[in-house]
């Protein structure tokens, strides 16, 4: 798609590529590209080094690191750090509360959680979700009560993800049970090793650690942990989640991960051949290929609008979300069915030991990663909060 | 990056939906649908006073000098409207082939009469018994004395072949893909003329030592091949058109049409159905530019490209166009089975164009044979 790009966009895209594939370690970016998982380390050393050169935090403002770029350009910075399988930058730091923060906190605030948060000094943690409050995120109940200087905070988040990592915790508490449901939530910074702060793990079907639950049982917070007013955390977290689902289609990782499955493919033999000449498999190979194509260029198209000057949230980002997560778990799914009998097992390493072969390539990761895919289509507004989307906004149903 | 219509482009979208808002409305088609051509004259006459004719043709030759790009404006244009006139025969294919191989006198012959809307063309390639490859034709062309050949075969699905004037007909000479021009009226050529399902005007064609021109000496291969890439596009175009208005239709009728005490598209189970259209929409939209693009890409070596880009929109666009046809008519319920209410007029169409020229199936198989459009790589494996 680089010929859509004009000579300027084209330049930087070569620059990212070349940043990404130099200054990040080769250990790292083979990490990614194999479905291995990364280390609290792997991570913060990545964002780190992103962060020395100013591409940790390039959508927030200026003075706080970010960079005053296009959204094609912000496309760009993504779509070659995928590509070239660099870790991304904590989403919880960078398009979550940090430009919560910086959008709508005091000065003080700002300076006291931007920096660290974008050199991940500060590892954040998402406190939305509660076990009766999912899809309909402004029914949460855990509440924070005014006494004095402090909110005195009692309730459960939970699908708190990487929340073991975590230092600090962005929550969404309820200071005002008497008023309309969204009109009564405010937007609270708490420190995690405050007493009174459980996390609990929760086992998902993947075999892995990835969320949590998180308890509150008389935690005190200090009420200049407040970003914002009292009472508009909403608007605050309807910005957020504005800002997550931009690039939540992830096309450069599923252009990645299709990659992979077909050169896979390519080599796995079957009884009639390669697993790629195998004329149902390579068809649907081939419409997936055909659909991110579909997919990529339906993001240039509103990424095109929006160069053309309007900021606003577009809904068809919603068609970006429904279709791109859909595509995940599809590729998923490829890479499972090129392994067939062979990736049936959960492994933690290929080498079977005692003169046994090897497993094939991707039989540690490949199952792991479609249950774990699953989530895709659930989290940042599940598909069917998508269509919803659609059909109100475009189509006024 | 800029991926929006220009200024001249959004014009003459906005000038001919305008058109055909007050000319070609529901009731004016049908009276051409039913009349005994099947198109309107008076509607081509006006196609071609407006420019629409000549749009990429050269300026020498009659017309606008512009580009696919212009053409693919007026094509999605003419599918909200479901234009029955042989527009994609004669102006897309037809001239394009003269334009491509055409000698100068070919050219200056047929040319001006296209744009002025006095000459109907057709391109016949699709032989019967052989399903859509065009490469090797049974059909034949022989030399005569004096430069002249004579085309000896049979065509059929030749798409706007019932009031065509000129073929330009495929045909092999001594094994040789050649390309070549006959006059409908001329001796050994008959026709027998169908109505496609979606109304616009076919014929087979049979060719009996009929005299024929030669179209040029150019790589017939090669011109086929863009022919047909250009055309795909066009019909790209066409189908975002009819689905557009289609789903328009469709949300409409959702929100007016009651049952129950509620319009239906109370219903989620509606709602979530038409979102996914909406969303098969975007995917469509977005692959009728991308294979504008292809056509219009004027790198050299960009054919191979080319090619495999018309391709892999044509299977996300008769993807959506499936289900965006089948869909519609089943959320209209029983008035979409009517021939009096339009959303089944446009299923109609969206059924035709997705097998027109190639299907889904068929070009999936095609492009996974080149390739596909993602290189094989995976970091542990050389």
């Amino acid at each position: 798609m680089d010929t859509l790009l004009n000579a300027e966009e084209r330049e930087f895209a070569q620059k990212m590529r070349q940043f990404y594939r130099t200054e990040i370690p080769e250990e790292l970016r083979f990490k990614v590209a194999t479905g291995q998982e990364l280390t609290k380390e792997d991570m913060v050393t990545s964002q780190r080094i992103l962060n020395q050169h100013g591409f940790a935090v390039p959508n927030w403002p200026v003075e706080w690191g970010g960079q005053d770029w296009t959204p094609v350009q912000r496309h760009i910075w993504l779509e070659e750090m995928q590509l070239a399988c660099v870790p991304q930058p904590l989403p919880f730091n960078v398009s979550m509360v940090g430009p919560v923060i910086a959008t709508f906190g005091s000065q003080e605030i700002k300076e006291r959680f931007l920096p660290a948060t974008a050199n991940i000094d500060i590892w954040w943690s998402q406190g939305f979700s509660e076990p009766d409050a999912g899809s309909d995120l402004a029914s949460l109940k855990t509440s924070a009560v005014r006494d004095g200087d402090k909110y005195i905070v009692n309730g459960q988040k939970t699908w708190t993800t990487l929340g073991q990592y975590g230092d600090w915790m962005f929550n969404l508490v309820r200071t005002d049970p008497n008023v309309k449901k969204q009109a009564g939530i405010s937007f609270l910074l708490i420190d995690m090793k405050t007493p009174g702060v459980t996390v609990r793990p929760i086992q998902l079907i993947d075999g892995g650690h990835e969320v949590n639950e998180v308890f509150f049982d008389n935690v005190e917070v200090p009420v200049e942990n407040l970003v914002g007013e009292e009472n508009k955390g909403w608007t605050y977290a309807k910005f957020l989640l504005g800002n997550e689902r931009t690039g939540i289609a992830r096309i450069g990782g599923s252009k990645v991960n299709l990659a992979r499955a077909k050169a896979y493919a390519a080599v796995t033999k079957t009884a009639r051949g390669t697993l790629l000449d195998d004329p149902l498999f390579s068809a649907r190979l081939t419409r997936i290929e055909a659909e991110l194509t579909a997919l990529e260029m339906t993001q240039l198209r509103i990424l095109s609008t929006q160069a053309a000057g309007s900021d606003k949230p577009d809904p068809r980002s919603s068609v970006l979300k429904l279709k791109g997560s859909q595509l995940q778990e599809d590729i998923s799914e490829l890479l499972v069915d090129v392994l067939g009998p062979q990736g049936l097992d959960f492994v933690t390493d290929r080498a079977q030991g005692e003169g046994l072969s090897d497993l094939p390539l991707g039989a540690v990761d490949a199952l792991p990663a479609y249950f774990n895919t699953r989530k895709v289509t659930i989290y940042g507004g599940s598909s069917e909060v998508q269509r919803g989307i659609i059909s109100k906004a475009l189509l006024g149903l | 990056m800029d991926l929006e219509l220009n200024d001249i482009q959004q014009e003459l979208a906005s000038t001919l939906n305008k058109y055909l808002r007050s000319e070609y409305d529901t009731q004016a088609r049908e009276a051409i649908l039913h009349s005994e051509e099947g198109i309107s004259r008076e509607k081509w006459e006006a196609f071609a006073e407006m420019g629409l004719l000549g749009l990429a043709i050269p300026e020498n030759y009659g017309g606008a000098e512009m580009t696919f790009a212009e053409v693919a404006v007026v094509l999605e244009a003419f599918g909200r409207s479901l234009v029955l006139e042989p527009f994609l025969a004669t102006a897309v294919l037809g001239a394009n082939a003269i334009a491509a191989a055409g000698s100068e006198e070919q050219k200056q012959e047929i040319l001006p009469s296209v744009c002025e809307g006095q000459t109907f063309l057709a391109f016949a390639a699709l032989e019967p018994g052989l399903r859509y490859a065009v490469d090797a034709p049974s059909t034949t062309a022989s030399a005569g004395a004096d430069g002249a050949f004579t085309i000896s075969g049979e065509k059929n699905g030749v798409l706007g072949g019932d009031v065509a004037d000129q073929f330009i007909v495929t045909a092999s000479e001594n094994g040789e893909l050649g390309l070549f021009l006959v006059a409908a009226t001329a001796t050994g050529v008959s026709r027998v003329t169908h109505r496609q399902a979606d109304g616009q005007g076919s014929a087979s064609v049979k060719f009996d030592n009929a005299p024929a021109q030669r179209l040029g000496a150019a790589d017939a291969h090669a011109v086929v091949a863009e022919l047909l890439d250009t055309a795909n596009a066009a019909i790209m175009a066409e189908a975002v058109g009819v689905m557009e208005a289609s789903l328009t239709m469709t949300a409409e009728y959702l929100k007016t049409r009651e049952q129950f005490g509620a319009p239906i598209g109370a219903n989620q189970a509606l709602q979530h159905r038409a979102a996914d259209l909406y969303a098969d929409l975007e995917y469509a939209r977005s692959m009728a530019l991308y294979s504008r693009l292809a056509v219009t890409n004027e790198e050299a070596g960009s054919e191979k490209d080319r090619h495999r880009d018309v391709i892999a929109a044509k299977i996300i666009i008769d993807q959506s166009a499936r289900t965006i046809s089948q869909e519609s008519i089943q959320m209209h319920g029983g008035i979409g089975m009517t021939m009096e209410y339009p959303i089944g007029h446009y299923a109609k169409r969206l059924t035709v164009i997705s097998r027109t020229f190639d299907d889904a199936d068929s070009l999936t198989a095609e492009l996974a044979e080149i390739g596909g459009l993602i290189e094989p790589q995976a970091a542990d494996l050389n």
